[in-house]
């Protein structure tokens, strides 16, 4: 197996604003190794075909304007249609800590509150990568 | 102590003052503020003795303000963003946000509202990618019926009406026009606001019109209103966008004139004269928790802007009026121990009433989380009306003039912008830097350099790097139902089946051709938008036809 940085997709949902998060986090990752694919905005479905095609090991949802639930859903559903169980799956943003339980049994990993230094998402993801490199 | 009262002079007291502190003196760390000017722990006489602070509020160059005697005739507007669901939600909102004592200049009403994000993108409730969206973070008006019911009642003359529009916003207000008509009235009767702010998409990575059709569709708007809605504020110069974005305050100062100015030689170029719209245009800022950075910055914002408009060739006083409306930073609130946010909120509001501005609108403690809820979103409404009738901080105009701080720091907040200014007008305007993606690598750095600053700890935030707790929040945010949704979608099918598709699909036409020819440089938008409002053309449909013909792009 060839060593290669730790690969993140980060997306944000299809019709959403305000990317200062995300971008923020994207530029953290990167500073923190990692080979970052900023995807901007996209679909439940773009986003998976975007991880499939990049190969990715992480994908990151941020959310500004709700529908946190409803594209958690989506997503985890393709994402093991494709059998990508693979892939570690965090969100972050504008997300009441009280949803957060909902959403991981949904599936989803993680979920970040803004603000947050991207060394602990960095950090997070190192510790809970799901695919294994020598 | 024997310490004599020093009356002969300031250098003795100067003197003193320093025998007082030579113990501690070099211990003291050296500080800046946000944007990035050193500053001292005390200010004297010197530091304003080479300015010119013969001023007076209401006089050129309005450095003190815009009205002789400030607030005296009238409080500054409340105007809190609200809306979500459909109009009839919505509406239910305007009566209860009256009811709470919202109001605007010499009582008139003030309707600050939010659009959801299908209809700012311009896709209709039943469009599949609206889905989830629909009536969530701003309300879904898609159809002149719709518009109907947000007017319905509401005296025309007396009732400002500022919609946040995104990319809809030609299709916004040609609606709302359209309304007003169907109540035989005309677009002059309207008041109120249209953001017209393309140039945001400077530092947002959202989809929108390529920037010089973009440039030409807010000149557009501002020649209709211009000739047939003259008491319509045409434009809203996003300096809180920037801010958001991550521009320091010098920066958002200096990039946010500079918007302005761009929006100037537009409409110049289109046949303006400068005094027939540059007093229509207004600005939006951002103010965060810096007390003294915030007023500082408007009134050099003020300045500034006087000089600029002068410069331009504006020769009445309405059109050197930097009128400022502001929105309280979302980005220095945490979700972490959420309630702390009041104190910020309180801090910000305070900046912005002792810094002299027209309108106000303050964050609800909980927007970290999700929909402010009912009692959040009153209660930012309550601070502002504490501040208005129980601090006495409107009660003399521009309070802080004469402080040898304040009067300093104006100043150098001043030189900062105008470098920053000076540097994009010389490389080609705003308009150039939004199309080459300077001005947003330049925002994006600051962002960047702000994060580093909270996380090594140099700039401190309560709650998120300093006096942490491991709590979980439990705070339930205001929920929008998403039944809403099919609400929305049935509203608008019982509309489409009012309506005659023969005159819809006539409107289409005569609006593709007209934007084909806007395209070429030719012709205008605005009564095509009008005349398809009026026949029942929804909002995603003019969005979609135009979209076709203008191209959808994301700036790099």
């Amino acid at each position: 197996m060839v060593e290669r940085p730790i690969k993140v997709l980060l997306a944000k949902k299809k019709i959403d604003v305000h990317g200062r998060g995300t971008k923020l986090i994207a530029r953290e990752l990167r500073d923190a190794g990692m080979e970052v694919i900023y995807f901007r905005f996209g679909t439940a479905e773009e986003i998976i075909s975007a991880a499939l095609q990049e190969d990715v090991d992480v994908i990151g949802v941020s959310i500004m304007t709700s529908g946190h639930l409803s594209i958690a859903k989506k997503l985890m559903s393709g994402l093991k249609e494709h059998e990508m169980d693979d892939v570690l799956v965090i969100m972050g943003g504008v997300i009441p800590e009280v949803d957060f339980d909902e959403l991981k049994a949904m599936g989803i990993d993680e979920v970040f509150l803004p603000g947050l230094p991207g060394e602990t998402v960095a950090q997070y993801i190192r510790e809970n990568l799901k695919r294994v490199y020598v | 102590m024997s310490n004599q009262p020093n009356n002969n002079g300031f250098d003795k007291a100067k003197e003193a003052w320093s025998k007082a502190r030579q113990k501690y003196a070099d211990k003291i760390t050296p500080k800046t503020n946000l944007s990035g000017i050193p500053i001292r722990s005390v200010y004297t006489p010197e530091d304003t003795a080479s300015l010119d602070l013969a001023n007076m509020p209401g006089v050129y160059p309005y450095t003190r303000g815009l009205y002789p005697d400030g607030y005296a005739l009238t409080p500054w507007m409340q105007q809190m963003v609200f809306g979500y669901g459909t109009v009839e939600e919505t509406r239910k909102k305007m009566e209860s946000l009256v009811a709470q004592g919202m109001e605007g200049y010499f009582g008139h009403k003030v309707f600050n509202v939010v659009y959801d994000l299908p209809t700012m993108y311009g896709i209709d409730a039943d469009h599949p990618e609206a889905e989830g969206n629909v009536g969530q973070c701003g309300v879904h008006l898609c159809t002149v019926e719709d518009y109907d019911e947000l007017i319905r009642d509401w005296e025309l003359e007396k009732t400002n009406f500022s919609l946040i529009t995104g990319d809809n916003c030609l299709p916004g207000l040609a609606l709302i026009i359209a309304a007003a008509q169907r109540r035989g009235q005309t677009a002059d009767s309207l008041r109120g606001n249209s953001m017209n702010w393309y140039p945001r998409i400077a530092v947002q990575d959202i989809p929108s019109w390529p920037p010089h059709l973009g440039y030409a569709l807010m000149t557009d708007l501002i020649q209709y209103c211009s000739k047939h809605a003259p008491a319509w504020n045409t434009a809203n110069i996003f300096m809180y966008g920037l801010s958001e974005a991550g521009a320091t305050p010098v920066q958002e100062l200096a990039y946010g004139l500079a918007w302005g100015k761009s929006v100037i030689d537009a409409g110049k170029a289109a046949g303006l004269e400068p005094d027939h719209f540059v007093g229509r245009l207004g600005f939006q800022v951002g103010i965060q928790t810096n007390l003294f950075e915030e007023v500082a910055k408007l009134r050099a914002h003020r300045k500034m802007w006087a000089e600029i408009t002068r410069k331009a060739g504006c020769t009445v006083p309405q059109c050197m009026h930097a009128r400022v409306h502001v929105h309280t930073a979302g980005n220095v609130l945490t979700a972490q121990q959420p309630l702390n946010n009041t104190a910020r909120i309180t801090i910000q509001i305070m900046a912005a009433v002792l810094g002299g501005v027209q309108s106000i609108h303050s964050c609800s403690f909980d927007e970290t989380i999700g929909i402010p809820t009912e009692l959040s979103h009153r209660t930012a409404l309550r601070s502002q009306q504490i501040m208005m009738w129980e601090s006495g901080l409107k009660d003399v105009a521009d309070p802080l003039a004469g402080s040898y701080y304040v009067e300093w720091l104006t100043d150098q907040m001043e030189k900062e912008a105008w470098k920053i200014y000076n540097r994009v007008e010389d490389l080609g305007g705003y308009m150039k830097g939004l199309a080459d993606g300077s001005i947003k690598r330049d925002i994006d750095n600051s962002a960047y350099q702000t994060k580093l600053q909270i996380k090594k700890g140099t700039l401190p935030m309560v709650g998120l790097n300093r006096y942490v707790m491991d709590e979980k929040e439990k705070h339930e945010p205001f929920r929008v139902d998403y039944a809403i949704e099919r609400k929305a979608i049935e509203r608008l099918r019982a509309f489409r089946k009012k309506r005659s598709q023969q005159e819809v699909d006539g409107a289409l036409l005569s609006l593709k051709n007209a934007c084909d020819q806007f395209k070429g440089g030719a012709g205008h938008l605005m009564p095509v938008l009008v005349d398809a409002a009026g026949k029942g053309v929804t909002n995603g449909e003019m969005m979609e036809t135009m979209r076709n013909a203008f191209g959808w792009v994301v700036t790099d």
